[in-house]
């Protein structure tokens, strides 16, 4: 029987940023859903709910011998049981410990054939502390990996801040990740529209959740710290150049690749090429056809790490009639 | 009397069966040691016993036992009972009656593996990253914690021993009186089912990377198996060890385990190709034959000696769930995520 895949939303945030804050909200506001929410091992949800399963946040590594193909063995095994109970959910929440790499649970949702038939990876949620941000980003790559790996983004406690540090924080939020919606928020207040059921993982949506994917281009030099590149082509691209390159790429390259993805305009196909992956592991389809007298443009993004701007430029320039 | 899949009734008509719906997904079933009620684990807290006899009418739906869902459930070894596990980290004992007593309770931990050993009246549960051994006095206790969630729990022919899957591989515990340290065997990745072969030579595993793996347990040798398209969580070992069946393959699939083992060789498929893939797959406890239920709802009935099999239920669209022999092996029940329970009268 075909059911609906339930949405799922991953919340991360580093320590204190406002996550359980949010999460509070979220179950305590009458909205008429249910909710199923899997919290941390450290999770304190003031809220009760019999729906809220503990997670012990357990990664294994994948058999194949790449170090970024890394999952989160415990969410498949809750996501099948939670789907044994009676009652249906109208999406599940993951909250993240705050020192956890998103990675791993964005990656379980490309990985596990039974997870991806129940459930989609509707967005990654990061909730940022806007005293503190600067300062955890010396502490750690996980504040800048949260950021880098968001969807959408709350800049959280800006009553705390001055109007020139926040300007500050959020400059630096918009060079590491300036493809996601940011929202500016106090004590986590916020639409939850805002924040599910946006379908950001979802082929068919990627332009609709970003329609203005191309109007940042920040390739500066950042050193090994997180940023963001952008290509794109106006020739149309080669099906097979581009599989064998950006196959390479990933294999090569997916453990600093943090996000990558893309819409290809392919030589003779009458629609869009969309794609979009998490480390190495990427999810591809046909996306809406081309109208007729319309621009066929290309475009690429890759949210990581020791991004080679000119390596990568070049790549995709071979890859293109 | 016997099962005779050559037949020709098999292949005209359905055996009688006696089939209960319910409104939430089956997790597990069994049947009591004395073959007389066949039990079904329910995702509303429920268990729902049914008699073993196609020609009784149901009983009633009794009240949820557990909150949640019932994710485990077996044959109690101690009287004809059941053993049952659930989301709310409760390890209950049913009687017959369907009154329950309180083995265990881990709030905030699964109890979704059990196993138990008949002739020493033991039963193994997993309880998060602990499993737990209850003896027939009914005292508990833990063995762990390993070093992430027990997947797959079960006991050694004997009954001395019990082995756990994890991540990267599987440990051994002796429970017996005499503590001694835990034997560990590695294999990366994660291993999502266990089961100790009946000659309590071999201990397999289903990975998340849709091969499985088998530990020869003295020589401490291992092997894996890969070609499956799905993962596989379902093995069952023959009665006489001689092969490992496993689910995730569109007809009957099994290791062959007898002389020198399986490896260079490929695995035996017999039977005709079902609807989709084989979820749930059951030995007969004594003789030669194997239960199959497929993700389309299809069940078949395979005759490994005669390399054939003859389809009992036909699919539906609701995958098979669970699957468990009677144990003089007259009998199925089968339960699917629709919340059908079925129970199958296979004589002829």
């Amino acid at each position: 029987m075909a059911q609906a895949q339930v949405p799922v939303t991953v919340l991360t945030g580093y320590l204190g940023a406002g996550k359980t804050t949010l999460l509070n909200r979220i179950l305590s506001e009458q909205h008429g859903k249910k909710y199923a929410v899997i919290v941390n091992e450290f999770g304190e949800l003031g809220v009760d709910n019999d729906l809220v399963v503990n997670a012990d946040e357990e990664v294994f590594e994948m058999n194949n011998g790449c170090i970024c193909c890394t999952v989160r063995g415990d969410l498949i095994r809750i996501i099948e049981g939670l789907m044994k109970r009676k009652e249906k959910f109208d999406g599940i929440l993951v909250e993240t410990t705050g020192l956890a790499d998103p990675g791993p649970v964005a990656q379980t949702f490309f990985t596990d054939d039974d997870v991806k038939a129940r459930t989609r990876l509707d967005a990654i949620v990061t909730v940022v502390d806007a005293k503190h941000f600067l300062g955890q980003l010396k502490q750690g790559d996980e504040a800048e990996e949260q950021v880098a790996f968001a969807d959408v983004i709350l800049l959280n406690k800006t009553d705390l801040v001055s109007a020139e540090d926040l300007a500050k924080v959020e400059g630096k939020i918009k060079s590491i990740n300036p493809y996601a919606r940011l929202h500016r928020t106090q004590k986590s207040q916020i639409e939850l529209a805002a924040i599910l059921d946006k379908g950001a993982f979802d082929l068919k949506r990627i332009l609709e959740f970003e329609p203005d994917f191309l109007e940042h281009g920040h390739d500066h030099d950042h050193g090994d710290e997180v940023a963001s590149l952008s290509f794109t082509a106006d020739k149309p691209v080669d099906p097979d150049k581009f599989q064998k390159w950006m196959g390479a790429l990933l294999q090569l390259r997916g453990g600093d690749i943090l996000r990558s993805k893309g819409i290809l305009a392919i030589d003779g196909a009458p629609r869009r090429y969309v794609f979009q992956g998490v480390h190495m592991m990427m999810d591809a389809d046909w996306g809406t056809p081309w109208k007729d007298g319309e621009k066929r443009a290309s475009k690429l993004v890759f949210i990581g790490r020791n991004l080679d701007a000119e390596n990568l430029k070049r790549g995709f320039e071979d890859c293109l009639k | 009397m016997k099962l005779d899949l050559g037949n020709p009734a098999w292949r005209t008509t359905l055996p009688p069966s006696r089939s209960v719906a319910s409104d939430a997904p089956v997790a597990a079933c069994a049947f009591s040691r004395d073959g007389k009620i066949a039990a079904f684990a329910l995702g509303d807290g429920r268990v729902r016993f049914l008699s073993a006899d196609v020609k009784d009418a149901p009983a009633e739906a009794q009240e949820p036992l557990h909150k949640g869902a019932v994710l485990s459930l077996i044959a109690d070894p101690l009287n004809d009972g059941f053993i049952s596990g659930g989301d709310d980290g409760r390890l209950l004992r049913l009687a017959a009656d369907g009154s329950a007593t309180e083995i265990a309770d881990h709030k905030g931990k699964w109890i979704d593996k059990l196993a138990a050993h008949r002739a020493n009246g033991t039963v193994a549960a997993s309880a998060g990253k602990m499993a737990l051994v209850v003896d027939k006095a009914g005292e508990v206790r833990e063995f762990g914690p390993h070093q992430s969630t027990v997947t797959g729990i079960d006991f050694s022919k004997d009954g001395s021993r019990i082995a756990c899957s994890h991540y990267d591989g599987i440990t051994i515990w002796s429970i017996g009186q005499v503590v001694l340290p835990p034997r560990r065997f590695a294999w990366r990745g994660s291993h999502v089912a266990l089961k100790w072969s009946t000659d309590g030579k071999f201990i397999a595993t289903g990975t998340q990377e849709n091969d499985i793996h088998v530990w020869r347990i003295a020589q401490a040798t291992d092997m894996r198996m890969a070609g499956y398209p799905a993962k596989v969580k379902s093995l069952s070992w023959s009665a006489d060890a001689r092969w490992l069946y496993t689910s995730s393959q569109p007809v009957f699939t099994a290791w062959p385990f007898a002389g020198k083992g399986p490896e260079g060789k490929p695995p035996l498929q017999f039977g005709d190709e079902g609807a989709g893939l084989i979820t749930v797959v059951a030995a007969h406890p004594t003789a030669e034959f194997v239960a199959g239920g497929y993700d389309s709802g299809e069940l078949q009935l395979g005759d490994i000696k005669m390399r054939r099999s003859v389809v009992l239920r036909m699919s539906d669209g609701s995958p098979v769930s669970a699957v468990a022999w009677s144990p003089d092996g007259f009998r199925l029940a089968v339960g699917n995520d629709n919340g059908d329970m079925l129970v199958v009268d296979l004589r002829r």
